[in-house]
């Protein structure tokens, strides 16, 4: 695809003339794709915009937190007494495999996915991901494979091993229903939703930046953004070799794990956690990119230390890939093994704990402004740094083998992607939703919600450590009194209930907003905080198209350096007034992708062939008719509509990837076009090409 | 001010430290990490607490600035946005440097005592005595092979009798899925692998009951699959040993100052034999009480040794030596009103009633130990039988 930037001069763009190509404008009447992109609820299912797909992946997310937060209440539930039996253990192991699962798979990374995909393009100048409709195609795919994961709790009960599902325990000997085969084939899935959102999303990074916009002016979030990318594009391959290796010795009687014939117990957990740790970085990078967003803007100052606060970024990205055996220290893996991974490990906090000195540099002689997501930000930097300090404390192979798959591991872990991940994506729900939404969250609610999640949070999470020390171990559906873990427990379960109320709080903000914004609209204008990066420069919520120019780049955080300047002492001095910098949604003629049904069409076939697998073949038979007529489809439509609403010229339909920013500009660098004109194959036929014209 | 801080300070620092105080008592709690009774943990404790200090310091450094910033840094009501603004600092590499290289000498000298410690843990002595150790859903078994010939002469489950003041050396093993093996007090976990061995040594300082828990996820009944190491003195532990190397009582021996009804242990005898010897093993007697043997247990008893998901169940042979059964978790003994330790005849009785009732158990899927739909009569003289078991 390539979406091609309106010349805003008028003149004709001579790379257009030059490449335009020659295709039929109806190949096949039947693939017409969709023409609206705008309306009801319907232009959602076919709509190829990065932002609703953004949004519609905010809306999954967080429709997941609800589903795995009550799986969480029942846990908390069950523990808060000693020999309670409000759920059995049988029920217990389903809830707490599924609790896991879903908050690492259907909440923190999708997440995480809705801020890369409504950002990302926004802070490169782009129009949309280099592929809109592969871009499409995840979303649908990751939502197909939630809800046939889920649907696990209607045909026979859900997966029962654990997220980490350590075999031999997985196979069906130990396992009978069918929980763990949906599992597998749940998390195949979603992992290849997620392989072709990073290869999209790394693309669009390496093609799309606006002018000027060199590595290192590059906003923080996506530096993280693409990091985290890059680790998907390298650990879910493991992953589905994992799943696969395991839905074949369930479904198929093969022997991969199976140590009385030949198979090995430990090979799954080693495939399992080359891709686990990794995980860990891939739901932690994109909320240290989010605070490192807001911290600046409310401290007003840049962020302190860019070139360290990137290159920690990557750091940790590298040695990331050589702690995975850290999780197996009590496995047997012997003593030179659990030598070299228990120093890798100790020393992955240097990069980390520079991240959280910097941001407190940058905190340094600020001038904070105590907003809702600002408070969040500064919530995840003391939260995580707990959780940080107890990673280091089992980074220690001895005390590990102590601390490790007992509640002081499960204290550890949330206060990593609770106290980090997930207080960072909501730092960036209050920060973007403005721009999102047009209308800013209630501030006075939005601090209930903080506080009462911080407390509820520590409430939970913080006594863990204790219980953790004191012996209780993980994974237990219920303790014995006389085991001196009753008071920490009861305290946790009040904990939980009150991040309950913070998530209510949440909703209710949410409600109570948008009803005060429906009564009285009132324009917060492109830059409601005072921020720094490209995505404030336009108005909000955004356009449909993005930018009515993209702007040409010369400064890390471009936007603030054209409102403010320095004077000789390093003071700040405003230079030009907001309104006067951002742009106006005056645009016409930009033409964008059309929207496609081939994507959902396509996503909506997996769900049926993971039943067939499971429980007759004949189910595989609409599934595989709906995946190759998906297929089909997306081959044989028009890279464009042919009768969108623009002024056409006779350019038609050409298959050119179009480096719009060099386009629009107008000053191509020769760098740039190289990097345009080397994917055009790919480019077009992946994901169609659209352009514009005039 | 400064003053109030560094008060505030002191005063936390005694809460923390009575805190920390109180988490090693392990009185009311068995499983704690922070109470070592062995040299092996101990060395993991000598090895934490400076980590737990460090970390502690660091957490109120960064925790201390953080909330130091928030309140020095705020935005004052009367700031004006583009005139009181603070000053545009980029960043400065060599404090940058200094605080990533700190952090890494810092953790580089911590290493040293890790790698150590690592080692040390691995390191087993001459004259240790080796126990082998079966994991199984959801009970553990121990093997001692007191004359070395490789074949196991006492088979026990649930507790361990060890010698203390001598080092243990563990050969872990499973016979269906992963488990751990973990008594706190006396040294970290070690996973039970089907299909391997692994080498895991413990050792108590003084005689003494230590718990343990199973604590890798191992399926329905994972919080219930308990064990404790009885530590005894060297005299004692030859003495334990002898005890277990005798046979089995059977009600032939049963002479009437046990005082027990003959007749009713008799009757418990011929139930267990045609109810429970198909995975219960007595020493001296074959499976399925077919004939009877030398007396040493047969480490294949109900196939045992080969890969399966049940037909091996806990030797009962000196059962009433134990103080619990179930994996640990239901109780042998009571005391009775005089305050004397009696057999508990009501749990047992219980257990064989509707084991699933007392613990989730699979046996439908050859996994723990099925319903036999026992009368009250078979459960009395089944009991009576086992309770003759020392």
């Amino acid at each position: 695809m390539a979406i091609i930037e309106a010349n805003p001069a008028g003149a004709p763009s001579q790379r257009l003339a030059l490449e335009a190509g020659d295709t039929p404008a109806k190949p096949f009447g039947v693939f017409a794709r969709p023409t609206t992109s705008q309306g009801g609820w319907k232009s959602w299912l076919t709509s190829v915009d990065h932002k609703r797909i953004g949004i519609m992946y905010g809306i999954g997310s967080l429709f997941f937190f609800i589903v795995g937060g009550s799986e969480a209440l029942l846990i908390r539930a069950q523990l808060a007494r000693p020999d309670q039996k409000l759920l059995s253990a049988d029920l217990y192991n389903q809830v707490y495999t599924m609790h896991g699962v879903t908050m690492v798979f259907l909440v923190v990374m999708p997440m995480a996915a809705a801020f890369a995909n409504y950002l990302l393009p926004l802070q490169i100048g782009a129009r949309d991901v280099a592929f809109p409709r592969l871009n499409a195609f995840s979303f649908w795919a990751w939502l197909a494979g939630s809800l046939f994961f889920n649907s696990a709790w209607f045909l026979g009960g859900g997966a029962d091993g654990g997220w980490f599902n350590y075999a031999p325990n997985s196979g069906v000997l130990f396992s009978r229903s069918h929980g763990i085969d949906f599992y597998a084939i749940g998390l195949l899935i979603t992992g290849i939703a997620s392989l072709v959102s990073a290869v999209n999303l790394i693309v669009t990074v390496l093609n799309l930046r606006a002018p000027g916009l060199t590595w290192f002016k590059l906003p923080i979030f996506t530096w993280m953004t693409l990091v985290t990318q890059f680790l998907l594009l390298f650990a879910l391959p493991v992953i589905t070799v994992a799943l696969f290796l395991l839905m074949f010795d369930r479904l198929f009687g093969s022997n991969f794990f199976d140590a009385a014939n030949g198979g090995d117990p430990l090979l799954w957990q080693h495939l399992f956690w080359i891709f686990g740790h990794p995980e860990v970085y891939i739901m932690i990078l994109p909320s240290f990119g989010i605070v490192s967003e807001i911290i600046p803007v409310f401290s007003r100052k840049p962020i302190f230390g860019y070139p360290f606060m990137v290159f920690s970024g990557i750091a940790i990205g590298f040695m990331g890939w050589g702690v995975w055996a850290h999780h197996m220290f009590a496995s047997g893996m012997g003593p030179m093994s659990v030598t070299a991974f228990s120093l890798s490990t100790m020393f992955i906090a240097v990069p980390t704990g520079v991240k959280i000195l910097n941001w407190l540099a940058t905190m340094w002689g600020g001038r904070i402004k105590f907003t809702v997501p600002m408070m969040f930000a500064i919530g995840l930097v003391t939260m995580f740094t707990i959780g940080g300090l107890s990673g280091v404390s089992h980074a220690f192979a001895p005390a590990d083998t102590q601390q490790t798959d007992t509640y002081y591991i499960v204290a550890h872990f949330h206060y990593v992607l609770f106290g980090g991940a997930l207080l960072g994506l909501f730092a960036g729900f209050y920060f973007w939703w403005p721009k999102a939404f047009g209308y800013m969250l209630s501030e006075s609610i939005g601090k209930w919600h903080f506080w009462v999640t911080l407390v509820g949070f520590n409430l939970t999470f913080g006594p863990m450590h204790v219980l953790g020390l004191q012996g209780m171990s993980r994974r237990y559906w219920t303790y014995s009194a006389d085991q001196g873990f009753s008071m920490w427990n009861m305290v946790a379960t009040i904990g939980a209930f009150m991040i309950a109320v913070g998530l209510l709080i949440f909703f209710a903000n949410v409600v109570i907003s948008h009803r005060a914004y429906k009564k009285n609209p009132v324009d917060i204008g492109a830059d409601p905080w005072d921020a720094r990066s490209l995505e404030w420069m336009i108005p909000s919520p955004v356009p449909e198209y993005n930018f009515d120019e993209v702007p040409e780049v010369t400064e890390l955080d471009e936007f603030w350096h054209r409102k403010y300047g320095h004077t000789e002492d390093g003071r700040l001095v405003r230079i030009a007034e907001t309104e006067d910098v951002v742009q106006k949604a005056g645009a016409t003629g930009i033409h964008l992708p059309s929207p496609s049904y081939w994507p959902i069409v396509l996503s909506a076939g997996f769900p049926f062939v993971g039943y067939g697998l499971i429980f007759d073949y004949w189910w595989a038979v609409p599934g595989a008719v709906l995946m190759v007529a998906g297929i089909l489809g997306w081959i044989l439509e028009p890279s464009t509509d042919p009768e969108a609403g623009h002024d056409h010229d006779d350019h038609g339909h050409d298959d050119h990837d179009g480096d719009h920013a060099a386009l629009d500009a107008g000053t191509d660098s020769p760098a740039e076009l190289d990097a345009g004109d080397a994917t055009p194959v790919l480019a077009g036929t992946a994901a169609g090409s659209e352009e514009s014209t005039e | 001010m400064v003053r109030s801080a560094v008060v505030g300070g002191l005063v936390g620092l005694t809460l923390v430290l009575t805190a920390c105080g109180a988490l090693r008592d392990n009185s009311d709690h068995p499983l704690t990490t922070l109470s070592p009774q062995g040299i092996q943990a101990q060395r993991i404790d000598d090895l934490v607490t400076p980590v737990f200090l460090v970390a502690g310091i660091v957490f109120v450094l960064v925790e201390g600035a953080a909330v130091f910033m928030i309140w020095r840094f705020r935005r004052r009501r009367d700031d004006e946005d583009g005139v009181d603004e603070p000053v545009q600092t980029h960043g400065n590499p060599r404090l940058e440097w200094a605080w990533t290289i700190l952090p890494a000498v810092l953790l580089g000298v911590m290493a040293v005592f890790n790698v150590q410690t690592i080692w040390k843990l691995e390191q087993r002595d001459a004259n240790a005595l080796t126990v082998e150790v079966y994991g199984q859903q959801w009970w553990w078994e121990y093997r001692y092979d007191l004359d070395s010939d490789g074949e196991p002469d006492i088979i026990t489950a649930n507790q361990m009798v060890i010698p203390a003041g001598r080092q243990i050396a563990l050969e872990i093993r499973s016979n269906d899925v992963i488990h751990s093996f973990w008594i706190p007090a006396l040294n970290g976990k070690k996973d039970a692998v089907p299909g391997r061995t692994h080498s895991w040594s413990l050792e108590a300082d003084k005689p003494g009951l230590y718990q343990g828990t199973c604590t890798e996820f191992c399926g329905l009944s994972h919080a219930y699959m308990r064990m404790e190491v009885k530590a005894v003195s060297a005299a004692d532990y030859d003495k334990w040993t002898r005890e277990q190397t005798e046979p089995a009582r059977t009600p032939v021996d049963a002479t009437p100052k046990d005082d027990s009804d003959d007749s009713l242990v008799l009757t418990g005898f011929n139930e267990f034999k045609s109810q429970c010897a198909t995975c219960h093993q007595v020493n001296g007697q074959s499976y399925k009480f077919e004939k009877e043997t030398d007396g040493k247990p047969d480490p294949d008893y109900g196939g045992a040794e080969h890969p399966l998901t049940a037909g091996n169940a806990p030797n009962l042979t000196h059962l009433m030596s134990r103080n619990r059964f179930a994996g640990n978790l239901l109780p042998l003994y009571t005391t009775d009103d005089e305050g004397n330790l009696v057999p508990d005849e009501s749990a047992l009785g219980e257990w064989l009633r509707d084991p699933k009732a007392l613990k989730p158990m699979a046996p439908d899927e050859n996994r723990g130990m099925p319903n036999l739909n026992l009368s009250q009569d078979q459960i009395s003289a089944l009991v009576a039988y086992l309770t003759t078991l020392k």
